[in-house]
């Protein structure tokens, strides 16, 4: 056969195999999961009320199954009565953790698991999921208004509340979380973003007649913080030490991935309505912020953008991670193309993502391979801030049903997500729930029930990576892997207010065989040659170089 | 305003001495701004000498820089009562209805002031718009930037805007041109959806009105749905191949679509039809950095930093210049363009100056 005529019909075939018939997802709520987010909107328009909440994905118990945690808000009352009390202890206000079935039902462990207490002066936001203490089992760490809690995962089915010994309640309002080995120790660190200085006490009263919600520029700018692993189950406030508190901000999202190849983590900050951060790892401890230099601060036209969620991995298979950030309509998606110079290019109108965002606003998001095509999708989780914004500017909307954008060598276009329902949106977490080989998504959604979106995509190759680390912290968070010429960055962060499946999905096309490439943050590089598609993998990080 | 007024009309008559001596009391306790004093002098004056038409203006002048507008208009009145012609009573008197809301009695006495403001004011509220249109822009040549005169002109053409409006929706309520002049007022009010009902009505009726494809593509743009105002600005483009404006439009809105080869190339043509239009150097120097041609995305930044130095779409070609020479491996050139940059952003950023409070009409 001509190579020519035979590349042609691999290449549509290959085409073919990765168009959904119809819709990417089926939308089902799986028996058991009975959660409610309780945001407590009340006519003071608090702030808080319009933020949560998180979700993760995390394989508690470790029986191969994904699980799910929910943050929950609280009881807000009008007004709110100080000192301020979110009636956490009632049921209905409790975060919720879920243990998945062999039958895919869900069965609510909260109690049992010792997650009930989330502390009456706390309204919840977000979660973090790693194994801060290389036990083998998951650990959370869930965010608030308020104080944050760490729960210790005892490997037994339950948690225990660790947080005072550990030194990382934080304070004010923290929101998007994640763990990362930044001194590359071989034990998770934790990052922790902050909103912003507000207070209930401290509410205004924004938006004229209209009365909405603050926009942020409203309310002083804070610090992020970020917390050492000593790796004695205490953690060392390091934020002022490695240069985090020198740049305040107000911080929605944080996610990982070392941009520039020198082997350490850096970390890129979504702020909402001013400059992004970009945290460049200097390796010795410290960071310095350099969104400016790079070109991700701004817009193209250097407009300050109202950064929500993040992600940062590659969505243009060249091997580099690059950013995408959601944020509120007229700003569009922002799409920074890692150029490989230690700088960024702003893409968001060359990848289409301008044409799909522009009257959108964006939270939680995803950098998945949803069709097994070899290139990472993009699902966003949308709804926007003000819930009265119809009446300011009727051609916005408050309730949105979710972006699916399928990856085209790296032009996004808008798919059939399988949900057509507008809501308010907030979280969301990736992962492959029922192990078909197919990636996930659960959404958050304000006052009501998560929605959990089940891939009926193509049914192409694939193969998912467990790493297990050694030298490296045992979740391998910071490893760059490569599979047959995709990149991903081991992390459960990113997103907004949430926490994703560890383990690493890539589509494989056509391909029923795979090259894996491990960079391990240890600086061990590890090959798997002629890996056989269509299955799940569990790589150990060797002990030696 | 009263008082620079009367310096250029008052002309003080011979009055009876002890008359004559309360006005000047009265005078002396004006300049001091004692006006209860000035109205008791003048008041005495005039009780003094009932005929002393300089008085009783006096005495209107004085409340009315009391604030006490409503006790002028007797004074004033029996001034004209004494001297129909006086030009300062006349003057006065028509502040001082005007200020108390009697327009219509007010103009007769306006017309015999040269400085036509508040006669246009006065004629604003009578409804007689177009010579209020006539008489603010002549006062408004001769007091350039005067922010209040701004003001009422802008609401007098507003208004006469709307008067034609109104004929025309009353009158033909089902042309085209009536559902173009719906469609511009759903579009100010940001009810987009009844803005393209309305157009696509006045079209339909008229196909290729003057400026409705260009209008609905814009309404189209406003709803962020690029591919139909793409559609919209290409059939005015059609209509009217050198309308710069249609060709800055729909380049614009290729631009936000991400194509940039076709944004460029009706960027180009709009930027020969009308040139230098900062605009649409912007979006033209953007198109070229698109398809990434840096030298000329610098000459057309460059360009319009010649034209502009201080707006937005300054800052926002210096922040594009910042990012070329970064590429470039210029970093002493894009420091500097961050710098002027930043310099305007903070300039931007900085408060407005306080708004000048009323000056008295």
């Amino acid at each position: 056969m001509n190579l020519f005529f035979r590349g042609c019909c691999v290449l549509t075939l290959a085409l073919l195999a990765a168009a959904p018939a119809g819709p990417m997802f089926e939308v089902k709520l799986p028996r058991g999961l009975d959660f409610t987010l309780q945001n407590s909107p009340t006519p003071q328009k608090y702030l808080i009320e319009t933020m949560p909440g998180g979700v993760a994905l995390l394989d508690y118990n470790n029986d191969g199954l994904l699980d799910i945690f929910l943050v929950n808000g609280g009881h807000v009352t009008n007004p709110m009565q100080l000192p301020e009390n979110f009636d956490r202890h009632d049921p209905k206000y409790w975060n919720r953790l879920y243990r998945q079935n062999k039958d895919g039902s869900f069965t609510d462990v909260t109690e049992q698991a010792g997650l009930s207490k989330a502390g009456d002066g706390n309204y919840g936001m977000g979660v973090a999921v790693g194994d801060y203490d290389n036990d083998g089992y998951p650990d959370l760490y869930v965010t608030s208004y308020g104080k944050n809690i760490l729960y210790h995962n005892n490997g037994d089915g339950t948690f225990t509340d660790v947080t005072a010994k550990a030194g990382v309640a934080g304070g004010g309002w923290s929101v998007s979380a994640g763990f990362f080995d930044y001194d590359n120790d071989g034990k998770l660190d934790l990052f922790v973003t902050r909103y912003m200085e507000w207070d209930t006490k401290h509410s205004k009263n924004c938006g004229g007649n209209y009365h909405t919600y603050c926009p942020p520029e409203e309310f002083p700018a804070t610090t992020n913080i970020l917390y050492h692993n000593n790796g004695d189950g205490t953690f060392t406030d390091v934020s002022q030490h490695s240069g985090i508190t020198a740049k305040k901000g107000r911080a929605l999202g944080v996610a990982f991935a070392d941009y520039d190849g020198d082997g350490y983590t850096d970390i890129f900050v979504a702020n909402d309505g001013m400059q992004q951060y970009l945290f460049h790892n200097n390796g010795d401890g410290t960071f310095k912020e350099v969104s400016l230099e790079a070109g991700t601060a701004l817009s193209q036209d250097g407009r300050r953008l109202s950064g929500m969620g993040v992600v940062f991995q590659d969505y243009d298979n060249d091997g580099r991670p690059d950013v995408i950030v959601t944020e509120l309509p007229r700003e569009i998606y922002g799409v920074y193309h890692n150029d490989g110079d230690g700088t960024f290019t702003y893409r968001s109108l060359e990848t289409g993502l301008g044409l799909l965002s522009s009257g959108s606003s964006g939270w939680g998001v995803g950098l998945e391979d949803f069709d097994n095509d070899g290139w990472k999708d993009l699902f966003v989780a949308q709804g926007h801030v003000l819930d009265n914004v119809e009446q300011i500017d009727p051609s916005l909307h408050y309730l949105e049903p979710p972006l699916l954008a399928m990856n085209r060598n790296g032009r996004f276009e808008r798919a059939d997500s399988g949900d057509t329902t507008p809501w308010a949106a907030r979280g969301a977490a990736f992962g492959d729930l029922n192990n078909d080989g197919r990636q996930d998504v659960v959404m958050t959604t304000l006052g009501g029930a998560p929605q959990i979106f089940f891939n009926r995509g193509g049914k192409q190759h694939w193969l998912t990576i467990a790493l297990r680390g050694t030298r490296s912290n045992r979740d391998g968070f910071g490893a760059r892997v490569q599979v047959n010429g995709q990149t991903r960055f081991a992390t459960s962060a990113g997103s907004y207010l949430s926490a994703s499946d560890k383990r690493l999905h890539f589509g494989l096309g056509t391909a029923d065989k795979a090259k894996v490439e491990i960079n391990w943050p240890s600086g061990i590089h590890q090959t798997l040659n002629d890996v056989h598609a269509d299955q799940f993998l569990e790589v150990r990080e060797p002990e030696k170089p | 305003m009263i008082r620079a007024l009367l310096l250029l009309y008052f002309a003080w008559q011979i009055a009876s001495p002890q008359a004559a001596e309360h006005m000047q009391a009265g005078i002396t306790a004006d300049k001091e701004r004692k006006f209860d004093v000035a109205v008791a002098e003048y008041k005495k004056a005039t009780e003094l000498d009932p005929s002393f038409v300089d008085g009783f203006i006096s005495l209107g002048q004085a409340y009315m820089e009391s604030g006490d507008y409503g006790a002028a208009i007797p004074a004033l009145k029996h001034a004209l009562e004494l001297s129909a012609d006086s030009a300062p009573a006349h003057q006065l008197l028509g502040y001082a209805l005007l200020s108390q809301g009697y327009a219509s009695e007010a103009i007769p006495h306006l017309r015999h002031s040269p400085d036509k403001s508040a006669l246009g004011i006065a004629q604003i509220q009578t409804g007689q718009l177009p010579e209020a249109v006539a008489n603010l822009q002549a006062s408004l040549a001769a007091h350039p930037n005067d922010p209040d005169l701004l003001y009422y002109l802008g609401r007098a053409s507003g208004l006469l805007a709307k008067q034609s409006v109104d004929t025309l929706l009353a009158a033909f309520p089902d042309s085209p041109r009536a559902h173009q002049a719906m469609a511009e007022n759903y579009y100010v009010l940001r009810r987009m959806q009844d803005a393209e009902k309305e157009y696509h009505d006045a079209l339909k009726l008229r196909p290729g009105l003057p400026e409705a494809h260009l209008a609905l593509g814009e309404v189209y743009a406003g709803a962020f749905q690029w591919p139909q105002a793409e559609e919209q600005f290409r059939l005015q483009v059609k209509l009217q191949p050198g309308n710069a404006e249609a060709a800055y439009r729909l380049g614009d809105a290729l631009l936000e679509q991400g194509k940039a080869h076709e944004a460029r190339a009706e960027l180009v043509r709009a930027d020969k039809l009308l040139p230098d239009m900062p605009e649409t150097l912007y979006a033209l120097g953007k198109a070229a950095s698109l398809e990434g041609d840096s030298a000329a995305a610098e000459k057309v930044w460059t360009k319009l930093l010649s034209i502009e130095q201080q707006s937005s779409l300054a800052a926002q070609a210096h922040f594009g210049l910042a990012g070329i020479y970064r590429k470039q491996g210029k970093p002493a050139a894009a420091k500097r363009e961050m710098e002027e940059f930043e310099k305007l952003q903070n300039n931007s950023a900085q408060p407005q100056p306080a708004a000048q409070p009323d000056s008295q009409h």
